[in-house]
């Protein structure tokens, strides 16, 4: 079915919903889907800078995502928030890239090693916080990892989650309770080292 | 940043990680070049399959492949099957064929008494008028999107009243929920007089309306 390009005056793409611009560029306008870029590219590179633990990877997974979503965008449904359905992309990607990592040799460590690492806590604040907690966040399982920033980086209900990931609500909540259980117990460990030193 | 054991470690940790990792300009140029590139998608053109990358998923990584070996008396008894499966499939079309007729009236009907604002619901279903209201008095164009045009600008124009300055269109909707905000003068703006979407979509807020069915 054809849909004609809207005759409106001073048409404004930043006030448009993320639906009415995916209408817009599946009729031909594709400066729409740079407005739909600039809405969600910031969120993006964070989950996956969050997720792999680096920026060159992270902007690959991020830049093949909304390449698969902008050849793709006749499938994107309108009962789905768009956001849900590009992290069911960039997940898939980050996946991917996690396992191409992983035959690199640069696997993630889950291991006791791994978390003593993660729990030696330089004293300075700022960007050297953030490298600590990415730390901490390395070392959790992949699974938690990805249920963790989804909720409480990224903040999708528990229903996005599920349709993001495939995964049930019920095996999600049980990765975040777990993730947060870690991290705690990692923190309270460095926290610790901190005053044995 | 609090201690671990403070019941705000959490909010503490969550917020350090929310902070922006900034997009690069050389990074988005290269995006962009790459989309200008790629062919317009478009609502006609075939579904591009690497979307659905399941074979790259880790979680499908142990995925079996079945294989059926069926010998002499499999055969016979698949054979019996088909010929079941084909006099069930022969009588389900018949079937639909006078379901479709009956369908095929009552449609004819409903579009006599709709000209034309809604298309593509299921004929059998019953509509309701719904008439959609928004006091713009400098507004030039305002037009109504929703889930019921597919957010198409230019599909549902409404019309002033040039005594009250009030724009109005009246459509006819199915039973339903209906997610939908007003575009004026090019701007998209939610209903100020209805509830808000809940499940609001990145950009303007929506509005949303329920229509009940006309037999309760």
């Amino acid at each position: 079915m054809g849909v004609t390009r809207p005759d409106v005056p001073g048409f404004n793409l930043a006030t448009m919903t993320d639906a009415m611009l995916v209408r817009r560029v599946l009729d031909g306008d594709t400066a729409a889907f740079t407005t739909l870029v600039d809405r969600h590219a910031a969120a993006c590179t964070r989950f996956a800078t969050r997720m792999l633990g680096n920026r060159e990877d992270a902007e690959d997974a991020t830049q093949e995502t909304f390449l698969r979503a902008y050849r793709s965008l006749a499938r994107y449904e309108e009962r789905q928030a768009f956001r849900t359905w590009l992290f069911q992309v960039l997940i898939n990607r980050c996946r991917t890239a996690a396992v191409r990592r992983q035959r690199r040799h640069r696997m993630f460590l889950v291991d006791d090693d791994a978390i003593a690492v993660a729990s030696v806590r330089p004293a300075a604040e700022g960007s050297d916080l953030r490298a600590e907690l990415q730390r901490v966040i390395d070392a959790l399982d992949p699974d938690q990892r990805e249920a963790f920033l989804l909720k409480h980086v990224e903040q999708l209900s528990y229903d996005e989650m599920a349709a993001a990931t495939g995964v049930g609500v019920s095996a999600l909540k049980m990765r975040v309770k777990r993730a947060c259980d870690r991290m705690q117990w990692m923190l309270r460990d460095a926290e610790a080292s901190d005053v044995g030193t | 940043m609090s201690e671990p054991d403070d019941p705000r470690w959490l909010d503490d940790v969550a917020g350090e990680l929310r902070r922006e990792v900034p997009v690069r300009p050389a990074w988005r140029a290269r995006l962009l070049e790459e989309v200008a590139r790629t062919p317009t998608p478009s609502v006609r053109d075939d579904v591009d399959d690497t979307f659905d990358d399941r074979d790259e998923r880790p979680l499908d990584a142990g995925r079996r492949r079945w294989s059926i070996t069926v010998g002499p008396l499999g055969s016979l008894a698949a054979a019996t099957m088909l010929v079941a499966l084909g006099a069930g499939a022969m009588y389900v079309a018949m079937s639909r064929l006078g379901a479709n007729a009956r369908e095929g009236a009552s449609r004819t009907a409903a579009t006599a008494a709709s000209p034309g604002l809604v298309s593509g619901a299921p004929a059998s279903a019953e509509r309701e008028v719904v008439r959609f209201e928004l006091s713009a008095p400098r507004a030039s164009h305002v037009a109504l999107v929703g889930s019921f045009n597919e957010w198409n600008p230019a599909a549902t124009p409404l019309s002033r009243d040039p005594a009250s300055g009030i724009w109005v269109v009246s459509l006819r909707l199915l039973p339903g929920r209906h997610v939908y905000a007003f575009v004026v003068d090019g701007d998209v703006t939610a209903d100020p007089s209805a509830p808000r979407a809940a499940d609001e979509d990145f950009g303007s807020p929506n509005s949303v309306v329920f229509v009940s069915s006309p037999r309760t």
